[in-house]
């Protein structure tokens, strides 16, 4: 299977996510945060009338996004009929996968198993396949539910 | 009965409609030829459609008549009194027709013949007298009004109102692409008003904008309705149900201008009426109980609605017997619905929760009004379907309120936007009662442990921070300090939330917000401002509850009382208390005060001969200014009317709206006084209203700004242009315009003079030097203070030619 994939930087390692559930890339602007929210929802940002739920995947895989650089461009995903900003290191390109995403022996380590997929070989080289709806969620259900 | 058939049925019933009025029109005025057309129209559509049917008679009638009329459309026959009979014979047969294809029923057999005959020329009108008898009545009204106009060739025949049937995600779609165009013309304004007056793109931009805020009117109806549509049907159900069960029923309804989508409308029509039905049946009591219990002999059913955000909350609440925990109780243990053991853990809420679930109804006797089956559960089901929810509370003996919650997947609400720091909010209007401005004294703010208190209209009522709420940051402004919003639960629970600021109010797009961000619980929706920034709307309902704030059992029926009792037991007129310049303590009467307003003092202009506040645009007469400078940056005015004219006062402090208890005693030395009385054992000056108007009201007018034209540089656009701006001008921005008053280089002043050009206005001159020649015409281009004096003193004589215009 040939699947386009966008490929992004979260907390340094490569990911992707799969193009179909991308909607566009845009700049992001001005966050208006949202109080009594978890950590990892950075706020809401305006798409043309849409409000975007800014969704900062570093934290909600649970790492510190002060250790990494920030894109100013954010992935915009649709999950259940909510659009969301997805904010990342940094966007790197499209490209194709080659086979369907698999898991590794060993895992990928407790933050990342939650919100992978699995591993999927890409023209460019390997990454981890994200779960959208568990970036989403963000760790601090995943914390509940375990 | 397939969509086709029921878009025929619509169609015809249309048409129906809007000739019904033609055909009268027609047979006031045989020769009429634009109504012939029109009749002719109708049946011919009417034939063409049926060919898609199986309807022979129908299309038989329209065929016949649409030959009749063609003739006299080609000339052929001159219509007269019978023909028209008869054609009208036979819309009136068209209409019953599609009555009864409607209904999937079969029309009586025979009676076309004749109708048809009745078109040949020269027939006898036998069975047209008939029908044109049995059309009278209904169109009585409208004929006379129709003969009254002799001439009706002129005028044009009306096109007939159609209608399409459209899926709603596609009117979704073109509603957010107008949202959007909203946006992207908000964004272009902003860059146009950067980049300064262009007059080539102002002009079409204006009219875009105009066309837009159209449209968006436009969409806004297609999908929304008020509410009252489904209200309005209640009074009589009300009535009926009340007199056939001998009871009497007063029916309160309040909230009728909420808007919800149409379709949502439909879906509540029938578990309203259901949990109305159920107040009438098992709620209120028969009078002769009622007057035993010492209660009113009528029972007062009230039904409100209210928005917040993405729901719509209906309270419908009786002030009936209520609801007995242990019948319901009972009666769930017998069904075996819970077991006792479970029954002795259960709260009286959740017990009463009971009555929604299947197979529940607790009258004893079934009456011929509810309790047939369908039950509550019915309804809840219903309303869950749409994603909505029910609730019921209920005190023994006072009655019963049932809380419907339904949901807007879109909706347009009034709101208000509010700041904490740097943050806004909205809040749905429908909720706020009122607004009390920090330094107000009425607020009495005091803390009781934790939580905080204000008094308002003589009560303590909880308050709370905003800041609080979110757990943001706490501001810089103390708590005391915080504006206050009133706000007033459907359930007519009353609290205060503080907030730094007011910031607007307008109309708010709600969209819903991803269930990460909801299940905060103190947000409803989010909205995006002008500038395209979201704002989150608050759940004024969540936030009340998460704070026991919101009490469902206290009954809305029982607190009306008490408040229609308050107010018979004062009829004392109020007066709004402040402290004058002088220190005096003075009092206006409160139907005269229409605001409060802060103005800095920039908008106070003492040039004319007689002070001059400009207050949201307009110029109004100013009083009660202190001789001498003023004494703080703002000023603090009372905006007063007396329906027409207005003014304002300016005031040192305001104290209160107070109630004037005590005597007036009149004053005659000073016509401005109407009287001194006393409020909490002071005196107090009450200005004396009409003398107050007599001398110094006006008509406001809005405030036209003088136009200035400015230098075509660059540097007077960017810097010259908000300077003019900000001295209240309107800066000229094309050759036509008439300007009061002009700046001008000095050179080109000189190369204008030498040109004998004519200077229509006032002329300032600017110089590129500090100091130079002509110093006292002109004025150095960076001379704030100089240009600010010159462009007030221009202004003052612009104004004084045009009062004299």
């Amino acid at each position: 299977m040939n699947e386009l994939l966008v490929m992004c930087q979260i907390a340094g390692r490569r990911c992707a996510f799969r193009a179909n559930d991308v909607q566009s890339v845009i700049e992001i602007g001005a966050i208006t945060p949202v109080p009594r929210t978890p950590d990892h929802i950075a706020g809401l940002t305006a798409l043309r009338s849409q409000a975007l739920t800014v969704i900062d995947c570093r934290r909600a895989i649970g790492f510190d996004p002060q250790a990494y650089s920030l894109d100013h461009r954010a992935i915009v995903v649709a999950s259940s009929g909510y659009s969301y900003a997805l904010r990342i290191d940094s966007i790197e390109d499209i490209t194709s996968a080659i086979g369907e995403p698999g898991t590794v022996p060993g895992g990928f380590g407790a933050e990342w198993s939650n919100a992978a997929s699995g591993l999927v070989e890409t023209r460019t080289g390997p990454a981890l396949m994200m779960d959208l709806s568990a970036l989403i969620a963000g760790q601090v259900s995943i914390e509940n539910a375990a | 009965m397939d969509d086709l058939l029921a878009d025929f049925v619509a169609e015809t019933r249309e048409m129906l409609e809007a000739s019904a009025g033609e055909i009268v029109a027609w047979e006031a005025d045989p020769a009429d030829r634009a109504r012939l057309d029109t009749i002719f129209r109708f049946v011919h559509t009417v034939k063409g459609n049926c060919g898609f049917f199986d309807f022979p008679r129908l299309a038989g009638l329209s065929h016949a008549a649409e030959d009749a009329l063609a003739d006299c459309r080609a000339g052929r026959r001159t219509p007269d009194a019978e023909l028209v009979t008869a054609v009208l014979a036979i819309i009136d047969r068209i209409a019953q027709m599609v009555d009864v294809i409607e209904a999937g029923e079969e029309f009586p057999e025979g009676g076309d013949e004749e109708l048809i005959a009745a078109l040949e020329p020269g027939a006898e009108g036998v069975t047209g007298d008939a029908v044109a008898a049995e059309l009278e009545p209904e169109v009585g009204p409208a004929s006379t009004e129709d003969g009254n106009s002799p001439a009706p060739k002129k005028t044009e025949a009306p096109a007939a109102q159609r209608s399409i049937r459209l899926p709603v995600d596609l009117l979704d779609r073109v509603m957010s692409g107008v949202s959007d165009m909203v946006l992207a013309r908000n964004d272009l304004a902003h860059r146009l008003r950067q980049a300064g007056t262009q007059p080539t793109i102002d002009g079409p931009f204006e009219r875009l904008t105009t066309i837009l805020s159209d449209v968006r009117d436009a969409i806004t109806r297609m999908r929304m309705q008020r509410i009252e549509t489904l209200f309005s049907a209640l009074p009589r159900l009300a009535r009926d149900l009340s007199n056939e069960l001998g009871k009497q029923v007063l029916i309160d309804l309040e909230g009728g201008d909420v808007e919800l989508d149409r379709e949502m409308i439909e879906m509540i029509r029938d578990p309203l009426t259901h949990i109305i039905r159920n107040a009438i049946d098992h709620g209120i009591e028969k009078p002769s109980d009622r007057l035993a219990m010492d209660k009113r002999e009528t029972g007062l059913l009230s039904i409100a609605a209210r928005q917040a955000g993405n729901t719509i909350s209906i309270v419908v609440s009786d002030d009936g017997r209520g609801l007995e925990e242990e019948k319901i109780a009972d009666k769930a243990v017998k069904t075996g619905l819970i077991s006792a053991a479970h029954r002795s853990e259960m709260s009286r809420d959740a017990i009463l929760q009971l009555v929604f679930e299947p197979g529940f109804s607790t009258a004893e006797e079934v009456s011929n009004v509810s309790g047939r089956g369908v039950g509550l559960d019915v309804v809840r089901d219903n309303l869950e379907r749409v994603g909505g929810s029910i609730k019921v509370s209920s005190t023994p003996g006072v009655g019963t309120l049932f809380t419907l919650q339904i949901p807007l997947t879109l909706s347009i609400i009034a709101g208000l936007t509010v700041e904490i720091g740097e943050q806004r909010f909205a809040i749905p209007q429908s909720y706020v009662e009122e607004i009390i401005h920090a330094s107000s004294k009425a607020l009495d703010f005091t803390r009781a442990g934790e939580n905080a208190l204000v008094t308002f209209r003589d009560t303590r009522v909880p308050c709370l921070m905003l800041t609080d709420v979110l757990g943001a940051e706490e501001g810089e402004i103390p708590a005391e300090q915080r504006t206050m919003v009133m706000l007033r639960l459907a359930s007519g629970d009353l609290f205060a939330l503080a907030v730094d600021r007011i910031h607007s109010h307008g109309d708010l797009v709600v969209k819903p917000l991803a269930p990460a961000v909801m299940k905060a619980g103190v947000y409803a929706g989010s909205t995006l401002l002008d500038d395209g920034q979201p704002v989150l709307l608050l759940d004024v309902t969540n936030i009340a509850s998460q704070h026991q704030l919101a009490s469902d059992a206290r009954s809305r029926v029982f607190r009306g009382a008490e408040e229609e009792k308050a107010k018979s037991e004062k009829p004392a007129s109020r007066a709004m208390l402040f402290t004058d310049f002088d220190g005096r303590r003075c009092a206006v009467r409160l139907e005269l005060v229409q605001r409060i307003e802060t103005a800095p003092v920039s908008a106070i202009d003492l040039t004319g001969d007689r002070p001059r506040a400009v207050i949201d645009g307009v110029i109004l007469p100013l009083v009660g200014l202190p001789d001498g400078p003023l004494p703080a940056e703002k000023v603090r005015l009372l905006r007063l009317t007396d329906g027409s004219g207005q003014l304002v006062h300016a005031v040192r402090e305001i104290d209160d709206a107070v109630e004037l208890t005590d005597t007036l005693k009149p004053v005659d030395t000073d016509p401005m006084i109407e009287a001194v009385t006393l409020v909490e054992g002071k005196t107090v000056t009450l200005i004396d209203g009409h003398a107050l108007f007599a001398r110094h009201g006006e008509v406001p007018e809005a405030a036209i700004k003088p136009v200035c034209r400015i230098p075509q540089t660059e540097w007077a656009s960017t810097i010259l242009a908000p300077l003019v701006a900000a001295a209240g001008y309107e800066i000229a921005d094309d050759q036509e315009t008439d300007e009061d008053v002009a700046i001008l280089f000095d050179d080109e002043y000189q190369a204008a003079l030498a040109l004998d050009v004519e200077f229509a206005a006032p002329v300032i001159r600017l110089r590129d030097i500090p100091e130079g020649a002509n110093m006292e015409e002109t004025v150095y281009r960076y001379d704030r203070e100089g240009l600010v004096a010159a462009l007030r003193s221009a202004s003052g004589a612009a104004r004084a030619s045009g009062s004299n215009r």
